[in-house]
C-alpha cells in the first residue's frame, strides 16, 4: 500500500482526535436559534407570522408566487407549527323565521350608525343626517319665536295646516330633500344584490323570497321614516312644549296632525315602492337613483309644462308628488289646487304602488342562487 | 348525521317550457365526497338547486337529509351549507361580520354567529386577515371566506360549486386539503362540482356525471373505474406489427407510439399479448396493469355514449360538434 492510499481505520481514528473523548455535557439551557431567520415554518424560512401564512396560503402581498401552500397539511405538522387546521363541530340550535328576518332588517339599518353591517356609502350617511337636521330647522325656528315672543313669528313657524302640509309636502323638501335621500337609500338596495351576487347568500339559506323583498322593503321605509316621519312628529311634539299647550289645543289640531301622519307614510311607501322596484331592474345603484328623480320630477315637469299650454291638469295624475299633494290637502282640508277630485290621485297613488310592487316581485324572483 | 342516503331522488323531471332540464334523474348519494360532473348546460345548476330545495320540480321527487324536495326547502337549506362559483360577498363589509351575517341570515343568534365566524375564519387560514374588507382579498381569499360563510352553522352537507375556480395552485391545494379535512376530519359530507377532474379525484371518493339532463354515470370512482381495465405496455421493434396482430386476435388497443393500452378482458389477455410478442418478434420491455384516471374514465363513458371527446376540457366548453352531430343523429344518450 502506498503512502496516498488509506484505510478507513486510519479515517476514524482522525475523527476520534478531533471529537470530543469525554460525554458530551448538557448545555445549561435551551438552544436558542441564533437568528430569527433560523425559525421554520412548514420548511419555509423565516419567522412565522400571520403574513407569512397567507402569503404561504394564497401567494398576496409582497412575497406574491413565492410561497408554498403547506399550511393545511395537518398530517406533516411539526413541532415549532402555530397554526393546525382542525375543523371544530357547532352544537348550536338554529333560530325561527322571525329572528332570521331581524337581522335582515338589522343589517341594513344598524348599517347606518355602526360597523360590521351594511356598508353605506359615506354620502348617504351624510345626506341623511343632513336633510335630518334640516328637516329638524322648525322646530329651532319655532323655539326661537317662543322665546321671543313675537306673534307673528308665532303665526309662521307654529303649527298650523299649512305648515303641517308643507313639512311633508312642502315644494322645497319635496325638491331637495326626500327625492335625493330616497334615492340613494333605495338606490343600491337590491341592484347590488344583484351586481355583487350575495342573492346567492340569502336564497342559499332558508330566507324566503318573500322574507327578503320584505325586509329590504321594511329596511328602506324605516330609514325613510326615520327622517320624514320621525322629524314630523317631532315638530308636532315640540309645538306642544314649547308652547305648553293643553288639551284644547290638543283636539284642535290633532286631525291635522294624523292627517299629515298618513300622508308621510304613503309618501315613504310610495317612494320606497317606486325606488325598490327601480332598484330591482338594475345592477347598479346609479340608475336606479338617476330614473328615480326622473320619474318624479319628470312627470311634474310635463304636467305642468301641459297645464301651462293647453290648461289641463290631469296629467298631475302621472307625478307621483302631485297624487300625495293632492290626498294631502284633502285630508288636512287644505284648499286643493288640483280640478280633478282627490279619489282620482288616491287611485292613482294606488295603481303606481301596485305596479311598483309587481315589478318588485316579479324581479326578485328572478334573482338566481347558482349564476346571475 | 345518520340518514343512509343524503341526496336521494326518484324520476326527476324539471322543464323549463320546453327544454327539458333534468329528465328522470334517480340519485342517491351516500354521506362523504361526491363530485358534481358534467359539461356546460348539463343541468348542474339546476340539479343543485334542486337538491337546496329552490325549485317546484315538473315531476317526481325526492328527500335531501330525510327533508322532501318539494315543500321542506327551508329545513334543507338550513342543514346545507352553499359556496356558489360566483361572486356572493359584499365587497366593502369586513370578513369577520359577512361570514357573522352569513350564520344570522341561517338562524343563528348574533353571539354566536360572531363566535363561529372567528372558529371558521381561522380554520379556511384566513385569522389574520379575518378584519380586511372582502374588496383587499385576493380570489384565493374571497373563496376562502365564502367557504367559511359556508361552514360557519357547521351543515351536515357542504354544496361547493367550482370551489378552486380562479385559484392558483397554492391556493387550489389548500383549499382541496381544507375540504377533504372538512369531510375527513369533519365528517361531513360534500357535493362538489367542477369541471377539473384532478379536484374531484384528490376529494371524492364518489362521482355523479350527468348530461343533456340525464344521469349518465354514479357510484364509487373505484367501481366506475373498474368498467375498463388496461394493460399497458411498452414494445420495441414493429410496434405497428403487434398492433395488427393484437386487433387481429380480437383485442382493443389504444396506441400513442410505443407505448400500447389493451383492454383487459381476464387472466388470459396476458398470454395473449404475449403470444401476438413472440409471433411479430416484438420486444416488450414493460407490461403492467394500467391505473385509469378520472379523465380516462370520463373520456370512456363519453365514448360508450358514442361521442367522440378528446378530454375534460370538452366539460368546459359544453358539446363538442361531434357530440352536437351525434346528437342531431339521435342517439341516446343514457
Amino acid at each position: 500500500m502506498s503512502e496516498d492510499e488509506f484505510e478507513l481505520d486510519d479515517l476514524l481514528d482522525d475523527v476520534s482526535k478531533v471529537a470530543p473523548s469525554a460525554e458530551p455535557t448538557q448545555p445549561e439551557t435551551l438552544p436558542v436559534p441564533a437568528s430569527p431567520g433560523e425559525a421554520e415554518f412548514m420548511g419555509e424560512a423565516g419567522a412565522v407570522t400571520g403574513k407569512a401564512r397567507m402569503e404561504a396560503a394564497y401567494g398576496t402581498g409582497e412575497g406574491e408566487g413565492q410561497g408554498v401552500a403547506m399550511v393545511a397539511q395537518s398530517a406533516t405538522v411539526e413541532a415549532g407549527t402555530i397554526f393546525h387546521q382542525v375543523y371544530r363541530p357547532w352544537r348550536g340550535n338554529l333560530n325561527p323565521r322571525w329572528v332570521r328576518n331581524w337581522s335582515i332588517l338589522r343589517h341594513h339599518v344598524y348599517g347606518l350608525f355602526s360597523k360590521g353591517h351594511r356598508p353605506w356609502p359615506i354620502t348617504t350617511k351624510l345626506v341623511v343626517v343632513i336633510v335630518l337636521f334640516g328637516s329638524l330647522m322648525p322646530i329651532i325656528s319655532m323655539a326661537m319665536a317662543t322665546l321671543t315672543g313675537i306673534e307673528a313669528l308665532m303665526q309662521i313657524y307654529g303649527v298650523s295646516r299649512a305648515n303641517l302640509w308643507g313639512h311633508v309636502l312642502g315644494t322645497f323638501r319635496n325638491t331637495c330633500c326626500w327625492p335625493l335621500l330616497t334615492a340613494l337609500i333605495v338606490g343600491g338596495l337590491i341592484s347590488e344584490d344583484r351586481q355583487h351576487g350575495t342573492s346567492a347568500i340569502y336564497f342559499s339559506r332558508p330566507v324566503t323570497r318573500t322574507d327578503y323583498t320584505l325586509m329590504k322593503y321594511i329596511s328602506a321605509a324605516l330609514i325613510l321614516s326615520m327622517v320624514i316621519v320621525f322629524s314630523y312628529c317631532a315638530y308636532y311634539a315640540a309645538a306642544i312644549i314649547f308652547n305648553n299647550e293643553g288639551w284644547a289645543y290638543l283636539l284642535d289640531t290633532l286631525p291635522f296632525f294624523l292627517g299629515g301622519l298618513v300622508v308621510a307614510i304613503m309618501l315613504v311607501v310610495t317612494f320606497t315602492s317606486i325606488g325598490l322596484a327601480l332598484s330591482s331592474i338594475s345592477t347598479g345603484k346609479f340608475f336606479p337613483a338617476v330614473s328615480f328623480m326622473g320619474i318624479l320630477f319628470g312627470s311634474r315637469i310635463l304636467a305642468f309644462l301641459i297645464n301651462l299650454l293647453f290648461e289641463r291638469d290631469t296629467l298631475y295624475l302621472l307625478s307621483p308628488y302631485d297624487n300625495l299633494a293632492h290626498v294631502g290637502q284633502y285630508m288636512m282640508g287644505i284648499n286643493t289646487t288640483y280640478d280633478f277630485p282627490a279619489a282620482w290621485s288616491f287611485v292613482a297613488l294606488l295603481l303606481m304602488n301596485g305596479i311598483s310592487l309587481y315589478i318588485l316581485i316579479s324581479r326578485v324572483n328572478s334573482l338566481e342562487v347558482t349564476r346571475e | 348525521m345518520t340518514e343512509e342516503w343524503i341526496v336521494e331522488t326518484h324520476d326527476l323531471v324539471k322543464k323549463y317550457g320546453e327544454h327539458l332540464a333534468l329528465d328522470s334523474v334517480n340519485l342517491a348519494i351516500r354521506p362523504g365526497a361526491t363530485g358534481l360532473l358534467g359539461p356546460n348546460g348539463a343541468g348542474k345548476s339546476t340539479l343543485l338547486k334542486t337538491i337546496l330545495g329552490l325549485i317546484a320540480l315538473t315531476s317526481g321527487g325526492g328527500k335531501v337529509l330525510g327533508h322532501d324536495i318539494a315543500t321542506e326547502g327551508a329545513k334543507i337549506r338550513q342543514r346545507i351549507g352553499y359556496m356558489p362559483e360566483y361572486d356572493c360577498l359584499t365587497p366593502d363589509m369586513e370578513a369577520i361580520h359577512q361570514v357573522r351575517y352569513a350564520g344570522e341570515l341561517v338562524g343563528m343568534n348574533s353571539n354566536s354567529a360572531i363566535q363561529r365566524a372567528h372558529e371558521v375564519l381561522e380554520y379556511v387560514g384566513l385569522r389574520d386577515q379575518r378584519y380586511r374588507t372582502v374588496s383587499t382579498f385576493s380570489t384565493g381569499m374571497e373563496q376562502a371566506t365564502k367557504l367559511a360563510c359556508a361552514l360557519i352553522h357547521d351543515p351536515d352537507l357542504l354544496i361547493c360549486d367550482e370551489p378552486t375556480n380562479g385559484l392558483d395552485a397554492n391556493a387550489r391545494g389548500f383549499m382541496l386539503d381544507t375540504l377533504f379535512q372538512v369531510v375527513k376530519q369533519g365528517g361531513r359530507s360534500i357535493i362538489m362540482s367542477s369541471h377539473l377532474m384532478d379536484d374531484v379525484e384528490r376529494i371524492c371518493d364518489r362521482m355523479l356525471m350527468i348530461h343533456k339532463g340525464q344521469v349518465i354515470a354514479q357510484g364509487r370512482i373505484e367501481d366506475l373505474k373498474a368498467i375498463d381495465r388496461e394493460i399497458e405496455i411498452s414494445v420495441w421493434g414493429g410496434a405497428s406489427r403487434i398492433e395488427e396482430k393484437l386487433k387481429d386476435m380480437g383485442q382493443s388497443v389504444r396506441r400513442t407510439g410505443r407505448v400500447m393500452r389493451i383492454t383487459r378482458i381476464d387472466d388470459s389477455t396476458y398470454g395473449t399479448i404475449i403470444k401476438a410478442a413472440a409471433e411479430t418478434s416484438v420486444q416488450i420491455r414493460k407490461m403492467e396493469d394500467y391505473e385509469p384516471s378520472l379523465e380516462d374514465l370520463f373520456i370512456v363513458i363519453m365514448d360508450r355514449l358514442g361521442y367522440s371527446v378528446k378530454s375534460s376540457k370538452d366539460l368546459l366548453g359544453g358539446n363538442t360538434p361531434a357530440m352536437d352531430h351525434a346528437a342531431q343523429l339521435g342517439r341516446k344518450v343514457a
